[in-house]
């Protein structure tokens, strides 16, 4: 799609460029002839445009079947923006202290969270106070089976004072967990929780078979239903399914089941 | 006797664009294309298997919003204009090809595609295409089901309840009100499930719903019958499973059906291809591409060099996969059937526009499907209602949180591309119910006013948005979408806290997002 690339660049001035240039990353020396300034951002969108296939094809379905609803996608970073302008900017933060989790996938959780600006002024006149950091701590019945693992029931991450959000990587899948916001005090383990999150439980990836166990024909079900295709995080003792192994082709280009 | 069951589930959704204060509006096009190449055609299959007497059953979700835009006199008037001007550049394109052996035909064939599709929107339908399905519906060939009202993602909402419950009781209300009956199927948007959503579902008498194979054997307990049939959550809800294999065979990027070289490239359009001046009428500005739906290659393979489209040979191909697709269940279910107390069930979700849009041979694809299964006695197609009347029994279990997104989970709608939309769409949803629980009984003005407010939260939960986000095309317009809602709520807000109303606003904004005229605010309010 170079030529519609080109096309949209000519009708751009020549400070609109370079604000292009700027941000998609290129380096470009002032002074530049217009011809290069365009022929420079259209390499290098093209070359992102080729990276951005070659990264969708290897993404799920969501993205190859809905992006493909909407055929008349407008090529990002190039020309006027969507007709659609906003008439104020949305702010940023709320002004409160705040803080809330959510599960993503077994592994990773988002959590964003805000220090209301009397907060901040209350910490920064407090000589005590010595930066933010959040606790993730395991609660209910994982807090048991984390302790009989060896697992800390929770871990800490400091942040600075300018971050509002994080993904933190979890110990497990199947954890039911809450984020504090904490600011440290001055003193061998001090801290003061300023705000707490919801609960979360990231997805477990293990069958939760029934006590009692599983029939044979069960596990044949499951098979035809394609489980070996599924990222399991423990198989069951001897592993039966793999008893009834059947092939389940190139694992990159089949759909998210 | 049948050895097993087939369910056909499709998506029909469109995120809700309506812009009547500009003359034209790029993104109001995928409606357009969606209704001509995806939801008419489908009801000129419809038509035809009954004018053939072949028995046919699918369930087909209708999104709120897509209701809400099918049945929009702006848009259904400017679906009109589009045709129009597609009928012109097919005009053009047939004086500029018509003589050329290979292409000649192809602009023929969407002279032929766009005109019939006038004659039936305009002259069949009445401009009525939520009546036409509707017909469908009454005569019990089509399970009509609803979606969350704004396909929002439910499991990044699960701590949200008012939002969650305002998507559940806007998209029955919405679903009522179009085709008169309350309904009993729910599109998960995106499949995504989460261990809770069952609770809010059947709190609205919603009886089943669709769930990635992944969830469903990640559930707890483990099902026992695979994906070969339904669970039932202890809430009620029957959860049926998608088949791994169906899915894999039509989604596949390297070996699915319309990955097929002799099918019609969607990417190759006279767009990208032809001289601007030519075009000059049909794209948007100067300088402003766009796919014009006329396509003229076949995919060939990962080849610039493409050959001419030859739709003889892709309506061959079409019926061979449909073959090949019902030849392949059928033998799932004769290996599952062995191992079964009653005939293992396939269930095929699939995006609506997959079949058309993007896939041009899909309508082909799924007539001769209906018409195979129809005489073949080894698998029958069945609905997921009138299976779970068949079957009430199942086994009790609760799928575990998935999505049919890359990963599947929640990767696609939170990532480091619009992660930032959360923060503010909580924020919206809290102040929502605030405002609900603020003014519990308000008329005139003011419930107009929460009415609106109660749209615009809806509207920045859209998950297309976030996609778009993600997908790094049209990212600037999904992020304007969800800027735009959320400004406009938080105006509504302070308006409503410092108890000044900005009426010719408020009119403007109640004419523009005119989605879902029955809404009622008071949906956000805490439940107790």
């Amino acid at each position: 799609m170079i030529i519609v690339k080109t096309e949209k660049l000519e009708a751009l001035t020549l400070e609109e460029l370079y604000a292009l240039a700027d941000r998609t990353g290129l380096d470009l020396p002032p002074g530049l002839e217009r011809p290069f300034v365009i022929e420079e951002i259209a390499e290098a969108l093209e070359e992102d445009e080729e990276e951005s296939e070659e990264r969708r094809a290897f993404q799920g379905e969501a993205l190859h079947i809905d992006e493909k609803k909407y055929s008349d996608l407008r090529i990002d970073d190039i020309g006027p923006e969507p007709s659609s302008v906003s008439e104020e900017a949305i702010v940023s933060r709320y002004n409160e202290t705040m803080i809330r989790a959510i599960a993503r996938d077994p592994s990773w959780a988002f959590a964003y969270w805000d220090v209301s600006d009397a907060d901040i002024a209350a910490m920064r006149g407090d000589e005590n106070t010595a930066g933010l950091f959040l606790r993730v701590a395991g609660i209910g019945q994982d807090e048991g089976k984390a302790a009989s693992e060896g697992h800390q029931e929770y871990f800490d991450i400091p942040v600075n004072d300018g971050d509002l959000q994080w993904y933190i990587n979890l110990p497990r899948s199947g954890v039911r967990f809450r984020i504090e916001l904490c600011a440290r005090r001055l003193g061998f383990g001090k801290f003061r929780v300023l705000a707490r999150s919801n609960e979360v439980e990231s997805p477990r990836q293990s069958l939760a078979l029934p006590k009692d166990g599983f029939g044979t024909v069960s596990y044949m079900l499951l098979s035809l239903s394609g489980i070996e295709d599924l990222p399991l995080d423990d198989l069951p003792d001897g592993n039966p399914l793999c008893i009834f192994h059947t092939d389940p082709g190139d694992p990159v280009d089949r759909a998210d089941y | 006797m049948v050895n097993g069951y087939l369910a056909l589930v499709l998506n029909a959704h469109m995120p809700f664009v309506r812009r009547p204060e500009y003359p034209r509006f790029l993104e109001e096009r995928w409606l357009f294309e969606a209704i001509s190449e995806t939801y008419l055609p489908l009801l000129r299959i419809f038509r035809s298997l009954e004018a053939d007497g072949v028995p046919f059953h699918l369930s087909l979700s209708i999104s709120p919003t897509l209701a809400s835009m099918l049945s929009d006199k702006v848009l259904c008037d400017r679906y009109i204009v589009y045709l129009d001007s597609q009928l012109a550049l097919a005009a053009a394109e047939e004086k500029r090809v018509g003589g050329d052996p290979a292409f000649g035909p192809l602009a023929r064939m969407y002279k032929n595609l766009y005109r019939a599709d006038k004659d039936d929107f305009v002259e069949l339908y009445g401009r009525d295409i939520l009546a036409a399905f509707d017909y469908y519906y009454k005569r019990g060939r089509v399970e009509l089901m609803t979606s969350a009202a704004t396909h929002a993602f439910l499991p990044l909402f699960r701590d949200s309840p008012e939002a969650l419950v305002a998507q559940v009781e806007t998209a029955i209300v919405t679903h009522r009100k179009a085709f008169g009956k309350h309904p009993a199927g729910f599109w998960l948007p995106q499949l995504g499930w989460y261990p809770g959503v069952a609770e809010v579902l059947r709190a609205y008498n919603v009886q089943y719903t669709v769930v990635t194979t992944k969830g469903a054997i990640f559930g707890d307990p483990t099902p026992e019958r695979g994906s070969f049939a339904p669970v039932e959550c202890p809430a009620g809800l029957l959860a049926f499973i998608r088949d791994a294999e169906a899915a894999n065979a039509v989604l596949s990027e390297s070996s699915g059906y319309p990955s097929d070289p002799v099918y019609r490239d969607f990417y190759r359009d006279i767009g990208f291809d032809l001289p601007a001046d030519y075009l000059q009428e049909h794209l948007e500005g100067p300088g402003e591409r766009i796919f014009t739906g006329f396509k003229y290659w076949a995919v060939t393979g990962r080849t610039n060099d493409k050959v001419p489209y030859d739709p003889r040979s892709a309506q061959a191909k079409a019926a061979q996969h449909a073959a090949q697709f019902l030849a392949g269940r059928s033998k799932e279910a004769e290996a599952a059937a062995k191992l079964m107390d009653r005939p293992p069930l396939m269930v095929c979700p699939f995006d609506a526009e997959l079949f058309g849009h993007w896939w041009l041979e899909g309508p082909a694809f799924l007539e001769a499907l209906f018409r195979l299964a129809a005489s073949s006695s080894g698998l029958g197609l069945i609905t997921l209602g009138d299976y779970a009347r068949c079957y009430p029994q199942n086994q009790i279990s609760t799928p575990e949180f998935s999505s049919w997104g890359d990963g599947g989970f929640a990767e696609v709608w939170l990532d480091g591309s619009n992660d930032w939309i959360y923060r503010h769409i909580s924020k919206a949803s809290e102040r929502m119910s605030e405002l609900a629980e603020r003014f519990p009984d308000e008329s005139g003005l003011r419930e107009r006013i929460l009415n609106q407010a109660a749209r615009e939260v809806l509207m920045s939960m859209c998950s297309d948005w976030a996609l778009l986000m993600r997908s790094g095309k049209s990212s600037a317009f999904g992020r304007k979408q969800i800027e735009e809602a959320i400004s406009n709520f938080s105006r509504i807000y302070d308006m409503l806290c410092s108890n000044t109303v900005s009426t010719e606003w408020l009119t403007k904004l109640e004419k523009r997002d005119n989605l879902f005229p029955d809404i009622n605010y008071r949906i956000f309010r805490k439940k107790r």
